[in-house]
Formats: structure tokens, sequence, C-alpha cells
């Protein structure tokens, strides 16, 4: 009994080791985010967001995002708009409720964070890649990232007219332990 | 004439504030959508007294230009101006952290309409011909 003892008891330490260093890396997205996009003609945000992350910042390699944003959350400020933006012409909330994100590498960079994924959005899988930055706060840490996304790789609405094509993306989400 | 249709213009501006801000609590209570921010009891007095004044000098303005056809003129004229000015709250891009942005058109539109209804309802009291 005595001999495995400690044997024991370094597996348990071990697992509570390893236990605490996952869940280090677990964050919860708190309110306050910040989900915008913008063209020159049209701008708004998404109002629901949620997902998982987890994110080391020392070991980014072991990073995970796993986020979706409910399409027929959209709101561009105009009930007109937001209706035309939800229907089939162009992101099709009834058919397609969700953007869906998934990342598959996230690297460190000069000037922070490269996460590389698969958007999947209006029924088509892309890769896309986000920079993005974190910072700790005092309630958790804070994700900031800017990126632009081709409305035409999604078939979201008709190529050309008055909406240009790429679709800036901002992004701003504080995040918990 | 001018200090007569001025004074239609101002009392029934004022009429049509009252109205718009009696009309804008009704439209939260059935809705629960809040424009106050956006359009507060002050900006419907404001712009229901400068539709009012902007009448009074129209109003004016045709009647010693064309006489009798004068307030044919300027009745058309201000019901298709209040047509025309719906396109004003249609295309206006409310703040975004403002919900249901879809209701506001429903609360301002009438609005739009109550400075003529007031100006046909009391000028027999102020002008008489």
């Amino acid at each position: 009994m005595k001999q495995a003892f400690t044997p024991l008891l370094a597996v348990f330490i071990l697992a509570g080791s390893a236990f605490t260093l996952v869940s280090a890396d677990n964050w919860k997205i708190a309110d306050g985010y910040s989900i915008t996009f913008s063209t020159d003609e049209a701008s708004g945000i998404f109002k629901d967001f949620k997902g998982s992350i987890v994110f080391d910042e020392q070991n980014p390699a072991t990073s995970k995002f796993d986020v979706t944003i409910d399409v027929a959350s959209v709101n561009t400020g105009n009930g007109l708009q937001n209706k035309h933006l939800k229907s089939d012409e162009w992101l099709d909330a009834a058919k397609y409720p969700l953007i869906h994100f998934t990342s598959q590498k996230v690297v460190k960079t000069s000037s922070g964070y490269q996460v590389t994924g698969n958007l999947d959005m209006h029924g088509a899988k892309k890769p896309l890649i986000i920079p993005f930055t974190f910072k700790r706060t005092a309630t958790g840490g804070l994700f900031t990232g800017a990126f632009n996304v081709n409305r035409n790789d999604f078939q979201v609405g008709k190529p050309g007219g008055e909406v240009s094509d790429q679709i800036k993306l901002e992004v701003s989400v504080p995040v918990t332990k | 004439m001018l200090n007569k249709s001025l004074i239609l213009g101002i009392v029934s501006g004022v009429l049509a504030g009252i109205a718009g801000i009696l009309y804008a609590r009704v439209y939260y209570k059935i809705n629960e959508a809040d424009f106050s921010a956006v359009v507060s009891s002050m900006k419907i007095i404001a712009a229901s007294l400068v539709a009012g004044i902007l009448a009074g000098i129209g109003y004016t303005v045709l009647d010693r230009l064309l006489k009798k056809k004068g307030e044919i003129v300027f009745n058309f004229l201000f019901t298709i101006l209040s047509f025309a000015s719906l396109l004003v709250p249609i295309a206006y891009k409310l703040p975004l952290n403002l919900e249901t942005p879809d209701l506001f058109p429903g609360m301002v539109i009438p609005m739009h309409f109550f400075p003529a209804l007031s100006w046909y309802t009391l000028k027999p009291l102020f002008i008489r011909k």
C-alpha cells in the first residue's frame, strides 16, 4: 500500500496540473463584444455572437477558436436594410442562420497573432486568415482583429453592383476566465 | 396676412408637436420601442414648429403670388411635401445600439402628417376668405 502511494500521488499531481493547464486556456466570451462590418455603402453589427475560445499566449499552437454569429441578429440601424440583408438576396438568414468559424492553426506574428481556419457562411466553406491581438485586462483579456471577406467567395449578393465585394470586419471580444 | 398665417403656423405647429409627443408615448406603450434617444419630445416640438412656420410663410407667399389659386396650390404642396418627407425616416440610420429599427418608421411617419392636419383643422379659425 505504501509502495503504491507515491506513484498514485504523482499521477494525481500530474493529472491535476494537466487539468489546470487546460482550464487556464479556456476563455468565456464576456458582454460588450462588438462584431462590425462595413463597406462604402453599408455598415452594421451582429448582435449575437457565441462560441468557445481556448487560447494560450505562450503556446498559441494549442489554441482553438470555434465561434458562431447569428445572422438574424444583424443590425444596420435601418429596418428596411436589415430586412434586405437577411433576405435570400443576401445572407438568407432563414436558410443559413449561422456564420461559423473554426480555427485550424494559431501562430504568433510580429504584430500579434494569426489564426487560420474555415469560415462557413451562406452555405459555402472557405479558408480564412484572421490577424488579431490579445491584451490582458483587469477582468480577463481582449481579442481584437480586423480583416476582409470577399462576399463573392460565399455567393452573398450579386457580384459587382453598388455594394463593394470586399466587406471589412472588425472584431472586439472581451473574455473572462 | 403674414401675421395671421404665421400665428396659424405656430399654433398648428404646437398642436402637431403635442399630438406627436402623445403618439410617441402611445407607440412606446404598445410596441415597447423607445426611440426617445433619437426623437426626443423637444425635437418633435421643434420640428413641428418649423413645419408650421414654414407653412405660414409659404401660404403668405403663394397667396400673394397666385391670389385665388394660392390656397389650392398651397394645400397641394403641403400634402405633397408631407408625403415626400417620409423618405427621411424610411432611409434614416439609427444608432446601432437601438433595438428594432424596423419599428422606427411606424412611429415617425404619422408625425410627418400632423403639421398639415393641424393646419387644415385650424385654418378656418384664423383665416377666413
